[in-house]
């Protein structure tokens, strides 16, 4: 009888962090559905590329390190696949290759791998583009519906009002004031925007999936409520505010990254709401009309220091002076 | 009122205890037994029988050595056939005594029970119970009348019997806390009476409402003994962790129970001490949980010394090649090195895995998902512990308190990169432990 003989536990839990990984990219899928439902196409054709350059950077990368290759864990395509949604559907296609391939070998990588990044590596790589390529990250155009007609391209929602705004406040009063899409379009989608973005509806699916699914906690409950109330706060309408834009997408998708988020319930909770809070200020003083991006790597830079503050109570903590 | 639960814990993905827990407990009596001379927490004990005695069950075999000395019984009647070194659960191979039986069945005379436990002299409770040779029978091992027994200065309230039995797989609480809850009710009330508390609490998780109900019943009338259901959640039976869902109250960072007033034992422990107490019988059986991938699991009453291999074959064999056995739960229990070790007075199940379960997950980075903090009962950061301790820095692991982790097993059960954190965690506590010595 050969017997194997190991420390205790002699049980360890079905969740293995391919289960978690493929868990994102299921919630992923409405998403990703509604993109292309939306943006034809092309918004197919850059995602996938995407994805193929995240995995295959990460698979030449531990193959050129001699590294034991990863790619089975499924984290490259979590990073794919949440970076070339969160491009425009008018990108050129080198565009999300450059992208994966930063967000992958630079971001992730060169600081440790998988669980030692400390940036959301899509969100690092797409800030990386939207500063050195703002036009072409910036280029949107209205839902086409697979229809074979040309693509107009037009500003989202949240550049039209920043604009509208600049000019009234510019006081040539020429300007005419900018028509918000309706809430339902900007609830279901109907709207220009980055692919992943716009279908409101579909993120909120891939919420109710990660969190029965616990792969999730606080993180989006807290980011939406601390930028709703901060919205109010700063005199905007919250609700306007959440469904344009990529709140929602970050919220759920982006700032809830394991590596780069804080681990304890108490410190998650504290990020999120900067997080919500920097994007109310970005969005209202930033040259940019958009502010994800910029606040969850902000709320990103933090987190080690929230996890080295916030203190879980020991079982049994003598108090110094009791 | 809320209900009663503690910080931290788990649920299980799956459990394991449904093939066992509706069935009774068998009896069995092997043709022989093997008795090791140390199955407490303490010095092992030196063997006063030689070979070729005649020994009758109850009969002392063992003198205590030391202050955490516990007595060792012969359980079963007959010849001492050999008296040697044997390779039991622990490294260094344990001097045991060889029973044979001689199927005569007959208990040792000199034995005297004190009789009814509500009447019993208080002060000869203790004694009673030092000598049939109690010790913890939930796994601990640590000598029941020392636990008894208080330094100065400290007093106790309450008395917790503990019912959790929050292990997969494991039944043999259950069974006996529905087929013998007198004998557990009268070892409360006797250890209740010899500390001079007034409230006893049994604490039985509440997916086993049966055992409630049944020590409900049972213990109507009976002075100052209540039963609480607790939230179902492992590690629920930890000594620290009932004590805080029970009472609220926590055990000191480097303290004892008694530091918060309470007391626990385990439910097998108190029928022992009212068997002790009533009849002057000696710990010489238990309940043992044999399940896993055996034919016929099942809860077996054996006499202590029974080998495993006899265990197995009662339970018709094993139904795959076994490729791990386990002594005690899933969670925490010692893997064997081959199936001829003997069932001491603390062993409570042993588990079967075969030989794909048996197989270590291969360890991946660790992706900072937080899962080992959300469920560590005692409060730490696991992941942060073992950072120190892959490092080898003891002194960085004390500061983060790996002092205090209890060695549960649930930041190694729910981690995604199935990382050795809790085994890391007990080298490191070990070593700390011996430089303390030095």
């Amino acid at each position: 009888m050969n017997l194997r003989i190991s420390p205790a536990p002699h049980i360890r839990s079905a969740v293995s962090t391919r289960s978690l990984m493929l868990d994102v990219v299921i919630a992923l899928i409405p998403t990703t559905a509604a993109g292309i439902y939306f943006f034809g196409l092309n918004a197919a054709v850059t995602v996938a590329l995407s994805v193929a350059a995240a995995v295959i950077s990460e698979y030449l990368y531990q193959k050129i390190r001699k590294q034991e290759p990863r790619i089975n864990d499924l984290s490259a395509v979590v990073t794919g696949l949440i970076l070339g949604l969160n491009l425009p559907p008018s990108a050129p296609w080198w565009l999300p290759v450059v992208g994966s391939a930063i967000a992958i070998v630079i971001v992730k990588q060169l600081f440790g791998g998988i669980g030692d990044n400390f940036l959301n590596p899509a969100m690092a790589a797409r800030g990386i583009l939207l500063a050195s390529w703002s036009l072409r990250m910036t280029t949107f155009y209205a839902p086409t519906y697979f229809k074979n007609v040309d693509a107009v391209t037009t500003a989202t929602p949240l550049s039209a009002a920043a604009s509208a705004a600049e000019a009234t406040s510019s006081a040539t009063g020429a300007a005419p004031a900018y028509q918000m899409p309706s809430l339902t379009d900007l609830f279901l989608g109907n709207m220009p925007g980055s692919i992943g973005e716009v279908c409101k509806a579909a993120i909120l699916l891939g919420l109710i999936y990660l969190v029965i699914r616990k792969v999730i906690t606080v993180i989006p409950f807290v980011m939406m409520i601390s930028f709703a109330l901060f919205t109010w706060i700063f005199g905007g309408d919250p609700l306007t505010g959440l469904l344009t834009g990529g709140v929602m997408f970050g919220a759920v998708f982006m700032a809830t990254d394991y590596s780069s988020s804080p681990m304890t319930i108490k410190g998650q909770m504290i990020y999120a709401a900067i997080i919500g809070f920097i994007i109310v200020i970005l969005r209202k003083y930033g040259s940019y009309p958009e502010g994800v991006t910029y606040a969850i790597l902000l709320g990103n830079i933090a987190a080690p220091l929230i996890d080295k503050y916030s203190k879980l109570r020991v079982y049994g903590e003598v108090k110094p002076n009791a | 009122m809320g209900r009663l639960t503690f910080s931290g814990g788990f649920h299980f993905d799956r459990d394991g205890k449904a093939p066992t827990r509706n069935e009774s407990v068998r009896e069995f009596v092997p043709e022989s037994v093997v008795i090791p001379m140390c199955m407490h927490l303490g010095k092992p004990c030196k063997p006063c029988v030689q070979k070729g005695d005649t020994v009758k069950i109850g009969q002392l075999i063992g003198e205590p050595d030391g202050f955490l000395g516990v007595p060792v019984h012969a359980s079963i009647s007959g010849e001492v056939t050999d008296i040697d070194y044997t390779q039991q659960l622990s490294a260094e191979p344990i001097l045991s005594v060889f029973i044979k039986n001689d199927h005569k069945n007959e208990w040792y005379e000199g034995l005297k029970g004190l009789g009814d436990v509500e009447k019993v002299d208080p002060d000869l409770i203790i004694p009673a119970v030092k000598e049939a040779g109690i010790c913890g029978m939930g796994g601990a091992a640590f000598p029941t009348h020392i636990k008894l027994t208080f330094p100065e200065g400290k007093y106790c309230d309450t008395v917790i019997v503990n019912g959790a039995e929050c292990e997969t797989h494991l039944t043999c609480d259950f069974r006996l806390m529905i087929e013998s809850g007198d004998r557990i009710i009268d070892g409360l009330r006797a250890c209740m009476r010899a500390l001079g508390v007034k409230k006893g609490i049994i604490a039985v998780e509440d997916n086993k409402p049966e055992a409630v109900d049944n020590l409900k019943k049972l213990s109507e009338g009976r002075e100052g003994i209540e039963v609480k259901p607790l939230v179902t959640k492992y590690p629920q039976g930890s000594e620290k962790q009932i004590i805080q869902a029970v009472t609220g109250r926590e055990v000191p960072q480097g303290k004892l129970p008694i530091d918060a007033h309470v007391l626990v034992i385990n439910v097998a422990t108190a029928a022992a001490v009212a068997d002790a107490v009533k009849e002057g019988k000696p710990l010489t059986k238990r309940i043992v949980t044999v399940t896993g991938c055996v034919n016929k699991p099942s809860n077996l009453l054996v006499p202590v010394g029974t080998t495993f291999r006899d265990l197995v074959e009662q339970c018709g064999g094993y139904s795959q090649t076994p490729g791990k056995i386990v002594a005690g739960g899933a969670m925490t229990g010692i893997c064997a090195p081959g199936d001829e070790f003997s069932v001491t007075k603390a062993c409570g199940g042993i588990v079967v895995f075969n030989e794909n379960e048996a197989k270590s997950l291969e360890e991946s980075p660790c992706i900072k998902c937080g899962r080992c903090v959300f469920v560590c009962p005692a409060g730490l950061k696991p992941y942060l512990l073992k950072t120190y301790t892959d490092a080898g820095d003891l002194n960085g692991a004390q500061a983060h308190n790996v002092c205090d982790c209890i060695l549960c097993g649930c930041c190694s059960y729910v981690c995604p990169a199935r990382l050795w954190l809790t085994a890391s965690f007990k080298n490191a506590k070990e070593k700390i432990a011996l430089a303390a010595r030095r």
